[in-house]
């Protein structure tokens, strides 16, 4: 945002803000009535006769952050009691839920979605037993307040994996069989194209999953796992890309598939508006190029979870780089790993990465 | 002379001019008015004992885990193993406990550091004061001497519990401090001996996966404590030469004194062979901890062949020569031609 006479951002004397924000205090030079504020419904008025239709038409990405850090687990996993699940209201009709890192050290990320005939939920969590992670009883009261706030009796739900095969994101799908009104995206892949209509036009085509005036894009994006899709939201402006691009270890599967999947979506990007990509996990500290090992159950300095679209330059400039070569890489935002095992160290930082050793909470 | 007495008083020091026979006849005298007859450590070796069918080995979920921070297992009446739960630390190290009449032996302190995370002096003072009541001895009696196989975080952390227990010594965190602690001044050859009150430690140097640290062999059970350089699972190797004149060391103290069991910090691996990665939290199916003295003369056999850096199975525990930096055992799961 531009740096005008009314105010300074960095006389504010705010820079310790949780998030950062360059205005903790608001843009005094933003009008007080954006057009955002039309995307809000669910408060006012309070008992509707009929359901809500939602306007999710928007100029720019839908109002909606994250105000607040994830949870991160506890030095004595035993003793952590922070939230299985921890739920965080993106805006409205986004949310994020977490899974906690001492009850799965993946700590996958899960997204529910609700449009004016149905909701998304993206993804399901690395454990399968409800009683460690209750994921579908914390999907069914976030859907029923929601339903209740817009005046709708029934909800349709759609479950969509990023991946089918991977076990960090499809463990809590048990839960959801026999939910009624639901459909679970089947497996395996050719299923699975099927289903989005990409039969014949898979991994060039794309699908879509329509919310009711909201439609979520399929895209297909085999690299880290055989059977990938991302998703994007046109209301908010997101990208959903699970394993494919997060802040954290990228475990290539197919090298050619995976720079092949970054070219469509850098291409998807210069054609859509994006304002954040979220993918499945964090593993990356806030700290440039450090990373949180395997199975860590406290995880106090981790990057934030979203990445801004220009990112994917880098991204195709490094998976081009190890195309073809065992080996693993380095960059400030994510590491690269193709064709060597999970665990796998290197002593080659990058140059032009500043070397900084984090903090260490033992 | 060697300092290993720890005897407190002056008169007792005064003692210290005597071999060690006599010696420990003057303190079991002095102590025979105020208890019991001393237990014998000395006859119908080795003293039998047992270890458990199966060790506290986390669960699915750290956060719904509901077994002890410390699992407390009895190996004999006068013999204590301790092993931290996986839910408070991934490493979740073995840590013997061994009595004697005048004190008491710990070696290893866990990866978790205060005192209101894990209580481990907690679960120590009352193994102490079980003892005691069966043996009808006065805890304030028994000096506590708190040692470390080797100088890792893992097997130390929780030091610093003990700095306020009346009666206790605990080894400093240097390698000099290590060596001064059993009075050592030929690392790693020289072999030194701790008396615990009638039961004799041998401790000498074991370097290899790093300079400092020790073997212990208790004359009492003829358990042979190998620490982080031998266990069951994956043996980082920082220093393989140091590491096999190690080893041929353990070898050569196999040849000549009764060993019934050989015990490292950790097990890492399962009963048929699969390698529980590093870091990992449950080991539904966790390998025993001892091993036999035939699983670790095949393991330097196998250890002979070994020319270049790498990992190498030997049957019983992984050989990572000079890897760590660089090399695990898993693959990617999901990748595909």
């Amino acid at each position: 945002m531009p740096d005008k006479a009314t105010y300074s951002p960095v006389l504010s004397g705010n820079s310790m803000s949780v998030t950062g924000s360059a205005y903790p205090n608001g843009n005094p030079d933003l009008p007080y009535n954006l057009p955002g504020v039309r995307n809000t419904d669910s408060v006012v008025p309070l008992h509707r006769s009929t359901p809500v239709i939602h306007d999710y038409k928007c100029d720019g990405p839908a109002p909606g952050r994250f105000v607040m850090r994830w949870t991160y687990g506890s030095n004595v996993a035993a003793k952590n009691r922070d939230p299985r699940i921890q739920v965080v209201q993106y805006n409205e009709d986004t949310f994020v839920l977490r899974q906690n890192v001492c009850v799965h050290w993946e700590a996958p990320f899960t997204y529910l979605l609700f449009g004016n005939s149905g909701a998304l939920l993206i993804d399901s969590g690395a454990t399968a037993e409800a009683r460690y992670y209750p994921l579908r009883e914390t999907v069914d009261a976030v859907i029923t307040r929601w339903a209740q706030a817009r005046g709708r009796r029934k909800v349709p739900l759609t479950i969509a994996l990023t991946s089918g095969e991977d076990v960090a994101q499809n463990q809590g799908l048990v839960q959801f069989a026999g939910r009624p009104d639901t459909v679970i995206v089947p497996r395996p892949l050719e299923v699975m194209k099927r289903f989005y209509g990409l039969g014949g036009s898979w991994p060039s085509g794309r699908g879509s999953i329509d919310l009711g005036d909201r439609v979520i894009e399929v895209i297909p994006t085999p690299g880290t796992h055989r059977d990938g899709v991302s998703f994007y939201d046109p209301y908010c402006d997101l990208l959903f890309t699970g394993d494919l691009i997060f802040p954290g270890k990228i475990n290539i599967g197919n090298d050619k598939d995976f720079v092949a999947s970054l070219e469509r979506i850098k291409a998807f990007i210069a054609d859509h508006p994006v304002k954040w990509m979220f993918g499945g996990h964090i593993e990356m500290m806030f700290v440039p190029g450090r990373y949180y090992p395997r199975f860590a159950s406290y995880k106090p300095y981790e990057r934030l979870l979203e990445m801004d679209p220009a990112l994917i330059d880098e991204l195709l400039v490094y998976a081009r780089a190890v195309q073809g070569k065992d080996t693993m890489l380095i960059r400030p935002d994510f590491v690269l790993l193709n064709g060597v095992s999970p665990d796998q160290r290197t002593s080659d930082w990058p140059s032009d990465v500043p070397n900084i050793i984090p903090p260490r909470p033992f | 002379m060697d300092r290993r007495t720890f005897l407190t008083s002056p008169a007792f020091a005064a003692a210290a001019t005597f071999s060690s026979a006599a010696m420990a006849g003057i303190a079991d005298a002095a102590a025979a008015a105020a208890r019991p007859g001393p237990i014998d450590f000395r006859t119908n070796l080795p003293a039998r004992g047992s270890f458990p069918d199966k060790w506290i080995c986390g669960s699915p979920s750290s956060m719904d885990n509901k077994d002890p921070p410390v699992h407390v297992h009895w190996y004999n009446a006068h013999t204590a193993i301790l092993r931290q739960n996986k839910a408070y630390s991934y490493e979740a190290p073995f840590a013997p406990l061994y009595f004697g009449n005048d004190r008491v032996l710990l070696l290893d302190e866990g990866f978790v550091q205060l005192r209101n995370d894990w209580d481990l002096r907690g679960v120590v003072d009352g193994c102490i004061d079980d003892w005691c009541r069966r043996n009808n001895r006065d805890p304030a009696s028994l000096e506590l001497v708190v040692a470390f196989s080797h100088l890792h975080a893992d097997h130390f952390a929780a030091t610093n519990q003990f700095a306020d227990r009346p009666n206790t010594r605990y080894m400093g965190l240097t390698h000099e401090e290590m060596l001064g602690f059993w009075g050592m001044t030929n690392f790693p050859e020289q072999r030194v001996s701790l008396d615990l009150g009638g039961r004799e430690i041998l401790i000498w140097g074991s370097p290899g996966h790093v300079i400092s640290e020790f073997a212990y062999y208790d004359s009492y059970t003829q358990i042979l404590f190998t620490g982080d350089m031998f266990y069951r699972g994956r043996c980082y190797i920082s220093f393989w030469q140091p590491w096999f004149d190690s080893m041929r060391r353990l070898i050569d103290f196999c040849d000549t004194h009764p060993v019934t069991h050989v015990m490292g910090c950790h097990v890492e691996i399962s009963k048929d062979g699969q390698d529980y990665a590093y870091g990992m939290t449950y080991q539904p199916d966790e390998a025993p901890v001892e091993m036999t003295v035939q699983q670790l003369r095949e393991a330097f056999a196998y250890a002979k062949t070994i020319t270049k850096p790498g990992i190498y199975f030997t049957g019983t525990v992984f050989l990572c020569n000079q890897t760590r930096g660089t090399t695990t055992i898993d693959q990617y799961p999901y990748r595909y031609g």
